[in-house]
């Protein structure tokens, strides 16, 4: 009997099934692998187990009695550790504070009983003596550390809480070798143990190097676990595409623009979690950014477009060299951006529609007065053109479906008559019909001669529509796939850095 | 010795005062100052009697100050403290005057006080913790309740306090004056509530509320626990400035709780939560009420008071960001 199962579990977003009837079964004293495409459901199964997300149905066990998960306490006070990416330091407090957040050593009334948090912050931090780098002592303030430093801090936060049940979620990302290296050894430790650790990560390598079995995710469902001595990495490959892409179908794909001149070169960009990019595009192409989510394809848009800073490389757009430093001057550069995070980056949800489609507009132009009659006239042919249906321009855009809002953005980048037209994610939660309408938008305006990056969460999508696609795995560009490679073996061999 | 080790001695000079981590250093450095300037236009301020007269002046406002950070570092905000400290005044001198106004008349009062500034901190740590209000929102329309309710209690002012309550803080205590008393015991608190695990999962909370949560904390009730040391402190706050006016005023605080910010922003802590100190507070009400007694002293006239203490605090804040970005 396994420490953990998972049984028949359910979850939908909304219309989206992140998981159908998933099962999952971890023992005691092994590393167990969860692997899966975007959108296989990994990281729904482990918030179910953390309790930040609720089952719709199913159950989830530990030690055979049905747990009842309803928050991250709950999980906490089931044993169940996990390793958050991101989210759970706090910036200004010092690293031993954060070793301890939720259970701070106590004596007396309510004190912190600070020498005995320090020696049991040593002890953890002790696991990676050698390799913490410079500037890392138990009263460094988080926001003061690197990020494989701050990493460091996260392993060691899921380790003072003595889980029998550890979730890591890519703990490696940040780290270096040596670094990976010390925290393999740990895990293995904690495996001698007894513990259980539910391990994801996006490089195969690490995947064979440190798990025991694995459990393959497809569409929300558990299609098969095997032991890792027993497979070998095409296999998981095959598992994880299944039978099931169907690439979607766009049209009008053309294969002679590797003739055309560049539009965009950048060469060797870097930034936080980027380690050196590079790669041109053409003019009239659709390029696709594709890989496991967070690989650094978002965060490479949000520099091309100014949002982001650089820490290092060269960017070449029109209008020379330099890197642009705000997203005013790319889009005075001709480039604009969409992103299918809405609500945080594109959209004035109270303001009239109207409004919203010459937002981006306004910045290229020095007219002080506003004429609404003019602006609606420079408008409605890109209205017409993106098949929007809406009642008059002064409704609140937030009045649109999640499909019209997102054309209303496009339309917005449209009036400037962009150059290049960066997509980060843009059918995030929009419907089908929406859907096949942005395609059919992008294979007409690169026909027009307007350049195309893409990146998308959802494979069909990349393999149907772009002309081309580069893999990210861990910030850098493993693969690029082209013509006849592009299909989704070869895709997800590469997002999980396979480089055979 | 070269630039560049002079350079080096400097910056870990800087390093050694750290003013991240201690950023109530600033203000301390500034109420000093402030306090020499204030001696040199008017040697009088410099002696002992002017000094416990200018702290029983201040102290209201510094223990506002201080109940306002604990909520300000959980990146909360309370503007209802002016209204709660009204509200703690009228009802405190009412049950003492309704009880006759002996002894224990005025410890009944001084204990419906406190009990009715803690209320108001439930109320509003209720509304913006569980109910999920934004807290500028909540508190101004709490305040609002708490002043009207102030009002309704005691429409006028002017019903006395009972002699031996305001006697007694004007007094000494072993010699030594009331409100020096009552200031040693706010700083044994806040010594106090620093080594909480409390504060540390208060600070956590300010940091980053999303990591507290998931991390395990029980974030609504550390809200709700500031709100409520707030109101205490209000309360306490309340009970000082009765002493001081000897009666009970529905418009006592009105204008206090704007001041209680400044001086949780003057004294270096973070409007944005999870960083900052209660002693930078203390020192950021002192110097508040030294640039109004610098301004009086310098001889600036009447009708330029106001503006020229403006420009003063405005000048100190920007200070304070300035040093606080380096």
């Amino acid at each position: 009997m396994g420490i953990l199962e998972i049984k028949g579990v359910d979850k939908h977003f909304g219309a989206v099934i992140a998981l159908e009837n998933a099962e999952l079964d971890v023992e005691r004293g092994e590393v167990h692998v969860l692997i899966g495409s975007n959108g296989s459901g990994k990281s729904t199964l482990c918030k179910i187990i953390a309790g930040s997300v609720m089952p719709d149905a199913g159950e989830v066990r530990i030690e055979g009695a049905v747990a009842a998960i309803n928050g991250p306490k709950d999980a906490t006070r089931q044993g169940i550790g996990v390793f958050y990416q991101e989210l759970s330091l706090v910036p200004q407090l010092s690293v031993q504070e954060n070793l301890f957040l939720a259970a701070l050593p106590r004596r007396g009334p309510g004190l912190v009983d600070r020498a005995a948090m320090r020696r049991r912050a040593d002890d953890l931090v002790q696991q990676f003596a050698g390799v913490t780098g410079a500037g890392f002592t138990l009263d460094t303030p988080v926001e003061e550390l690197r990020t494989d430093q701050r990493q460091i801090v996260e392993i060691l936060k899921v380790l003072a809480t003595e889980a029998r049940i550890i979730i890591f979620d890519e703990p490696t990302s940040s780290l270096d070798k040596r670094q990976v290296t010390v925290f393999f050894d740990l895990v293995r430790g904690l495996r001698d143990q007894g513990r259980a650790i539910i391990f994801i990560s996006h490089r195969m390598d690490e995947i064979f190097e440190i798990g025991d079995r694995v459990t393959v995710l497809r569409d929300g469902r558990s299609v098969e676990c095997l032991r890792l001595t027993e497979t070998d990495q095409d296999t998981l490959v095959k598992h994880m595409v299944g039978s099931r892409i169907t690439p979607v179908e766009a049209g009008g794909r053309r294969l002679e623009i590797g003739n055309n001149d560049s539009v965009l070169t950048v060469e060797n960009l870097c930034g936080h979690r980027l380690e050196g990019i590079s790669f041109a595009l053409k003019r009239g192409e659709i390029l696709g950014f594709g890989g496991l989510h967070g690989q650094g394809q978002s965060l490479a848009l949000r520099i091309l477009f100014g949002a982001e800073p650089a820490s290092n490389g060269s960017i070449r757009l029109p209008g020379g060299e330099r890197r642009p430093s705000k997203p005013a001057e790319a889009i005075r550069r001709g480039v604009a951006y969409l992103s299918g995070d809405r609500n945080r980056d594109g959209i004035f949800l109270a303001r009239p529609i109207l409004e919203n489609l010459v937002a981006a507009d306004l910045t290229k132009s020095n007219l002080f007065f506003l004429s609404p009659q003019r602006l609606i006239r420079k408008v409605s042919a890109v209205v017409k053109r993106l098949k929007m249906r809406f009642s008059g321009f002064a409704a609140p855009i937030s009045s649109l479906s999640g499909g019209n809002q997102q054309k209303a953005i496009i339309g917005r980048w449209l009036t400037t008559r962009p150059q290049i037209l960066l997509l980060d994610d843009p059918t995030k939660g929009i419907d089908l019909q929406s859907k096949t309408d942005l395609y059919k938008i992008m294979r007409d305006l690169a026909a027009e001669g307007v350049s195309v990056i893409l990146y998308s969460s959802e494979d069909a999508e990349l393999l149907g529509v772009t002309d081309r696609i580069l893999v990210f795995n861990g910030g850098r560009i493993v693969k690029q796939l082209d013509g006849r490679q592009m299909n989704a073996f070869n895709l997800y061999q590469a997002a999980y850095g396979v480089t055979t | 010795m070269t630039n560049g080790q002079r350079n080096s001695a400097i910056s870990s000079l800087w390093k050694r005062i750290d003013i991240t981590r201690r950023p109530y250093l600033p203000a301390i450095a500034v109420s000093l100052l402030l306090f020499a300037l204030n001696g040199f236009l008017q040697p009088k301020t410099l002696r002992p009697v002017s000094i416990f007269a200018d702290i029983s002046t201040y102290l209201p406002l510094i223990l506002l100050a201080v109940g306002q950070t604990y909520v300000v570092l959980a990146s909360d905000i309370d503007l209802s403290v002016g209204s709660s400290i009204s509200l703690v005044n009228v009802v405190t001198v009412s049950v003492m005057a309704g009880l006759g106004g002996g002894s224990g008349a005025i410890l009944a009062g001084i204990l419906v006080g406190l009990l009715v500034g803690m209320g108001c901190g439930a109320v509003n740590g209720f509304c913006v913790a569980v109910l999920r209000f934004q807290p500028i929102v909540a508190t101004f329309a709490s305040g609002i309740v708490f002043a009207g309710l102030a009002l309704w209690i005691l429409p006028q002012a002017g019903l006395a306090a009972p002699d031996a309550y305001w006697e007694t803080y004007g007094e000494n205590l072993a010699g030594i004056p009331f409100v020096i008393w009552v200031l040693a015991g706010l700083a044994l608190i806040v010594v106090w509530v620093a080594k909480l695990v409390f504060l540390r999962s208060l600070l956590a909370v300010g940091g980053n509320m999303q990591s507290a949560y998931q991390s395990g904390l029980p974030v609504p009730r550390l809200r709700i626990g500031a709100f409520m040391i707030c109101g205490l402190f209000a309360a306490i706050s309340a009970l000082c400035l009765t002493g001081d006016t000897a009666s009970g005023d529905p418009l006592l605080g009105a204008k206090m709780t704007l001041g209680s910010v400044a001086a949780v922003v003057l004294g270096g802590t973070a409007l944005s939560g999870g960083r900052g100190s209660p002693v930078g507070s203390i020192f950021g009400a002192v110097i508040l009420g030294l640039i109004g007694s610098v301004v009086f002293f310098a001889g600036v006239p009447f009708e330029y008071q106001n503006l020229v203490q403006g420009l003063i605090v405005l000048a100190a804040l920007a200070g304070g960001v300035t040093v606080a970005r380096r």
